[in-house]
């Protein structure tokens, strides 16, 4: 013990205090705080009172919590594939690209760069039925006759959101997959075509092998990100029509907004615990190659 | 030879429909910001150019768009510059000081990286009440800079570990305290890392939205983001002429940026996320 915590090695951790303070006094402590808050009756002008479980046990019987909860779980399950198959289309076109390389990238990330609440804005005037940039193109190729009412029914709501949200973060699933295809050396390719291998078995061959680590990444940042989804849909459809797009973040901040602190730490509680689940889950399935001795 | 020429065509098509993809927002916004209707794709409408919107966005004051604008430059700008350099101090005593649980750190800082800002907000806000700090740059400048930590840590943690060790050696053998090593040594060396984490700093904090929505309520401290997004008309229609130039006007410097430190930005991105 008393080897472990000589004054150099004190003095060592004092580089950590700044660190230290910031993360426990504006993050730490508050989601501490939340948890606290979720066991008890915690609304605006009502005295504050310890209700135990109460708060857990109405949200289970909460039909807008298992709705909110389920559409959490289907984004996820729907965006992710999406912008994983679009970033990796994506990746592989950058990586042909010999001419104009530098602006055609930075054209790739300027979505992932732009705020999503002002890109989201801009989806909502193109997905407007009247004169939304998403009806005139689909009329004018001549997919549909029909306007499309993209905000106002259920399933329309949900793929706005979805095509919105992909557009936003491809970019950075792109990035990601883009520095792992660059590691693979070109050898491996032409060895494989005088092998008389084609494009889709190479892919499958050596590609997606190599790329399984960076993908893995990839995939979990993301799940995360979809998991708490809140910007995009506050702006495009605030969590209607009738609900049908809430996600957990927006039927918590519902609460907090209200003044209803106790039942929106009890939500936020609960997508904390599956996010911490998700990410202890990552942290095991990726071994990490820091480079810090 | 024909096959050759199959995939170039092929590739020619990809790259022109991933670039329309990522563009065509940015042009019909572009386009409604200067047209005088915003309904022009209608059949009853047509387009006629006008600048109105953007000198109604940037001189109108009862808009507070350039309030909000500066509001977000300054916020961002503290927090990138003050989160990174606390990250900087913090990588620095990891990757080179003798510190036993480093990596419990670093993976503590990722997990952090992933807490769902709902279950942070509702109590902040509560801390940010008690503080009397509700509508104030301090209300979201504290929060940004632990909002960014996580992520910088891990860039500066990654570029710091490859600066060789054998100067930090002559300087000790020189009598430098460890302080001096980081402001004297370290800190030179690594400065382009520093520079282009902040500008990834920058962009983060300049993104953030939930925070800058819960702790602030009118124009002395909200930003862009929560100020578009909540742009309403007088009359209850949405005036997206101005909302659409407001954007531009905004997301302008951000693409000057993007292109011009595009490197940079993917080369921290993939250190924070990949390497890291």
């Amino acid at each position: 013990m008393k080897r472990i915590f000589s004054k150099d090695i004190l003095k060592s951790y004092a580089f950590l205090l700044p660190f230290a303070f910031f993360i426990i006094a504006f993050i730490l402590i508050p989601v501490i705080g939340a948890i606290i808050n979720s066991f008890y009756q915690d609304v605006t002008f009502k005295a504050r009172e310890f209700i135990q479980f109460e708060n857990y046990t109405s949200l289970f019987q909460d039909s807008g919590f298992w709705q909110s909860l389920r559409f959490s779980l289907w984004f996820v399950l729907v965006s992710v594939p999406f912008e994983l198959l679009l970033g990796m289309i994506f990746a592989l076109l950058l990586n042909q690209i010999r001419k104009f390389r530098g602006l055609i990238w930075a054209a790739v990330l300027i979505p992932w760069a732009i705020p999503s609440a002002i890109s989201a804005r801009t989806w909502e005037l193109i997905y407007n039925y009247n004169y939304g940039l998403a009806n005139y193109a689909l009329s004018a190729i001549g997919i549909t006759q029909e306007p499309v009412n993209w905000l106002g029914t259920s399933i329309g709501a949900f793929i706005s959101v979805v095509i919105a949200d992909a557009w936003k973060t491809a970019p950075f699933i792109t990035i990601i997959l883009l520095a792992g295809l660059q590691g693979i050396p070109d050898d491996l390719y032409r060895q494989s075509r005088i092998d008389g291998a084609n494009f889709v078995q190479g892919f499958r061959k050596i590609t997606l092998p190599l790329l399984k680590p960076v993908i893995v990444v990839a995939l979990l940042f993301r799940t995360i990100d979809a998991l708490r989804v809140f910007d995009v849909i506050y702006v495009l459809t605030g969590g209607g029509p009738g609900g049908a797009t809430t996600s957990l973040s927006i039927f918590g901040y519902n609460y907090y907004i209200n003044g209803d602190f106790g039942y929106g730490s009890a939500v936020s509680v609960v997508l904390f615990a599956i996010a911490f689940g998700l990410s202890v889950l990552y942290v095991k399935m990726s071994r990490f190659k820091t480079g810090i001795r | 030879m024909r096959e050759e020429t199959v995939k170039t065509i092929l590739i020619a098509a990809g790259i022109i429909l991933m670039l329309s993809f990522c563009l065509a927002p940015f042009f019909f916004m572009i386009v409604t910001s200067l047209s005088k209707n915003p309904e022009f794709l209608s059949p009853a409408a047509n387009f006629k150019l006008t600048l109105e919107n953007y000198s109604s966005v940037i001189f109108k004051e009862s808009l507070h768009f350039i309030d909000y604008l500066r509001n977000s430059i300054i916020v961002s700008g503290v927090s990138a510059v003050a989160g990174v350099l606390t990250a900087a101090v913090a990588a620095f005593a990891i990757t080179r000081l003798k510190l036993p649980g480093k990596m419990l750190i670093l993976f503590f800082a990722l997990a952090v990286s992933m807490f769902p800002q709902i279950s942070i907000v509702g109590y902040l806000f509560k801390l940010m009440t008690w503080m009397g700090w509700i509508n104030t740059y301090f209300a979201l400048t504290f929060p940004y800079v632990a909002w960014v930590l996580p992520l910088s840590l891990w860039i500066l943690t990654s570029y710091f570990s490859q600066i060789p060790k054998e100067l930090d050696r002559a300087a000790y053998v020189d009598g430098c305290s460890r302080l001096k090593v980081l402001t004297k040594i370290i800190m030179p060396v690594a400065m382009p890392a520093v520079l282009s984490t902040m500008l990834l700093a920058f962009i983060f904090a300049f993104n953030e939205f939930m925070f800058a929505l819960i702790l602030t309520s009118d124009h002395h401290a909200r930003t862009v983001p929560v100020g578009i997004a909540l742009f309403q008309g007088l009359h209850g229609e949405i005036p997206w002429g101005d909302i659409m130039a407001a954007s531009a006007v905004t997301t302008l410097p951000v693409v000057i940026l993007t292109i011009i430190f595009q490197r940079r930005i993917i080369a921290g991105l993939t250190r924070g996320a990949v390497k890291g």
